[in-house]
């Protein structure tokens, strides 16, 4: 596949996958030095963003967003703008107001969320780099469930300047492709201190790089729960990691079972008050009747144009904020979070990375996923949401295949602004691995 | 979460809910928040910040500078005379 091929078949081969919501018409590739596409909450000058909402329909940003002009400027070209959950709220992109892409090793099953647009691409187009965004596990859930590499930095690493905010202590940008390479590369690219984003000009400096993953420490609450085809690729893939000279311990995580609740309470908190922004002004849908007063009209586009999902954690955020509920939720959520840190601080003094499965099952199909509740799709996430809570680093590699087979992931987690023991580990992994690629086509 | 709860938050939050979105919402909040009552059994911690890491204040030199184009920001919006058009306040 030439850029070229990619370009003139991209109407095509996204009528089959639904991967992007909004794709450059260029046929001609230019001077471009790769091409790449972005998760449609991170604001593009070219084309619209809507971050897979109804209400931001129309949204033409005026400017890039700080990832996205740093990969312009080191010659990428941007092609396509990434399907996703809504505002990110989701573990399978299917509560989307817009499209639901499609699982590139079977059309029938998702392809994993929030970021499930950019792991789908990543996974059709040859030497693809596609950036997702991480709020409780939105980038290595979909790399699972495609069968691709993907990395969420340390929180701050990358600025946020130009993201659609969903959870904004959470939130993180990171980078999804086939090859495991492209994640140290790219990560290098996007990443740095930018005044815009002020939580970015606390980072240091990346550690040493190439240094090796010589221990990891798997939780003993990290192996619970999972399917048989997740746990038979697991630990045939621990076994691989021995063989590689990998010294591997099992230990107790005991909160990694209070970082799910607490999870959802932060960023459910954060994000009702980061969407009270859109109220049919300035962003997106703005056909409202001027002569209602202002909270009808407010109402109005709210009530008709959230999905679903946001409804449900609008009223979430919104009621664990209020006076009376604030201390038993918000506040003690913010207290688990520096309690699962200190836990993983407490592995890292013997150990370079904890490892867990990435998602407790492989891509489900969407007839599935339709008669899950709210709240078994939360739960979905318990073994993501840890090392999004703590900001710490972490990387899904592909680590086999099920039965019927659908690709399984496996994510490594590290101390803050240690990437670079996971890109090595992620490259060391990468030599060998029997990957297999989807059959893709138009 | 009784259904009055979940309509004064829905208020709070300007979303008008269907009877059928107050029963499935009530439903489904009452799940989630039964769910997190784990909370209360997790063990306390003396620190508490908002953040994952910690952030120092960044500030820029108090100077005049134009940071976008006001043409440019208005491009899609419904305006009058380049103010943005809103809703009536009372």
């Amino acid at each position: 596949m030439t850029m070229r091929s990619i370009l003139s078949g991209l109407k095509e081969t996204n009528a089959k996958y639904r991967m992007f919501h909004a794709m450059t018409e260029d046929s001609d590739p230019g001077d471009a030095k790769f091409l790449f596409s972005a998760k449609d909450n991170l604001t593009s000058a070219d084309m619209e963003t809507c971050s897979g909402s109804k209400i931001l329909v129309g949204y033409r940003p005026p400017f890039d967003a700080e990832s996205i002009a740093k990969m312009r400027a080191a010659g990428g070209k941007l092609i396509g703008k990434c399907n996703m959950d809504e505002f990110g709220f989701g573990t399978f992109s299917t509560n989307s107001g817009l499209e639901i892409p499609r699982n590139p090793y079977d059309l029938e099953r998702a392809c994993g969320g929030s970021s499930g647009g950019s792991a789908c691409a990543a996974a059709v187009f040859e030497g693809h780099v596609s950036l997702g965004v991480s709020t409780g596990g939105s980038i290595c859930c979909p790399a699972s469930f495609c069968g691709v590499y993907g990395i969420a930095p340390t929180y701050g690493r990358v600025s946020r300047y130009g993201l659609i905010d969903y959870g904004n202590s959470l939130d993180k940008i990171g980078v999804i492709s086939a090859d495991a390479k492209d994640l140290r590369k790219y990560t290098h690219i996007i990443a740095g201190k930018d005044a815009k984003d002020p939580t970015s000009c606390a980072q240091p400096e990346f550690k040493d790089t190439g240094r090796k993953l010589k221990s990891v420490a798997i939780p003993k609450e990290g192996v619970e729960g999972l399917s048989k085809d997740v746990e038979k690729a697991f630990f045939e893939a621990v076994e691989r990691l021995r063989s590689m000279g990998v010294d591997v311990e099992s230990i107790d995580m005991p909160s990694l079972k209070y970082a799910m609740p607490a999870y959802y309470v932060l960023a459910t908190s954060e994000a009702s008050t980061n969407l009270a922004r859109y109220v049919g002004m300035r962003y997106g849908q703005q056909e409202g009747d001027h002569s209602l007063k202002f909270d009808d009209y407010f109402s109005y586009f709210r009530s008709k144009y959230f999905g679903d999902e946001a409804k449900r954690r609008i009223l979430l955020g919104t009621y664990t904020r209020m006076a009376g509920f604030r201390d038993r939720y918000y506040a003690k959520a913010l207290k688990v979070r520096q309690v699962v840190i200190k836990d993983y601080k407490r592995a890292f003094e013997t150990h370079d990375a904890v490892l867990a499965p990435t998602m407790p099952f492989s891509a489900p199909r969407f007839d599935d996923i339709s008669g899950m509740s709210a709240l078994d799709s939360y739960k979905a996430d318990y073994l993501t949401v840890p090392a999004n809570i703590a900001g710490t680093p972490h990387i899904s590699v592909p680590c086999g295949y099920g039965s019927d087979g659908m690709p399984i992931g496996m994510q490594f987690v590290a101390d803050h602004w240690d990437e670079e023991v996971l890109f090595d580990a992620a490259e060391e992994w990468e030599k060998g691995f029997e990957m297999r690629k989807p059959e893709v086509g138009a | 979460m009784d259904r009055e709860t979940v309509e004064r938050v829905a208020r709070a939050a300007h979303i008008k809910l269907t009877e059928a979105e107050l029963e499935r919402y009530s439903k489904d909040l009452n799940d989630i928040l039964s769910y997190f009552e784990l909370l209360d059994e997790a063990p306390d911690c003396e620190e508490s910040g908002v953040n994952p890491i910690e952030v120092a204040d960044v500030l820029r030199d108090d100077e005049p500078r134009m940071d976008a184009d006001p043409d440019v920001l208005l491009r899609g919006m419904d305006t009058y005379e380049r103010y943005i058009r809103g809703p009536r306040l009372s």
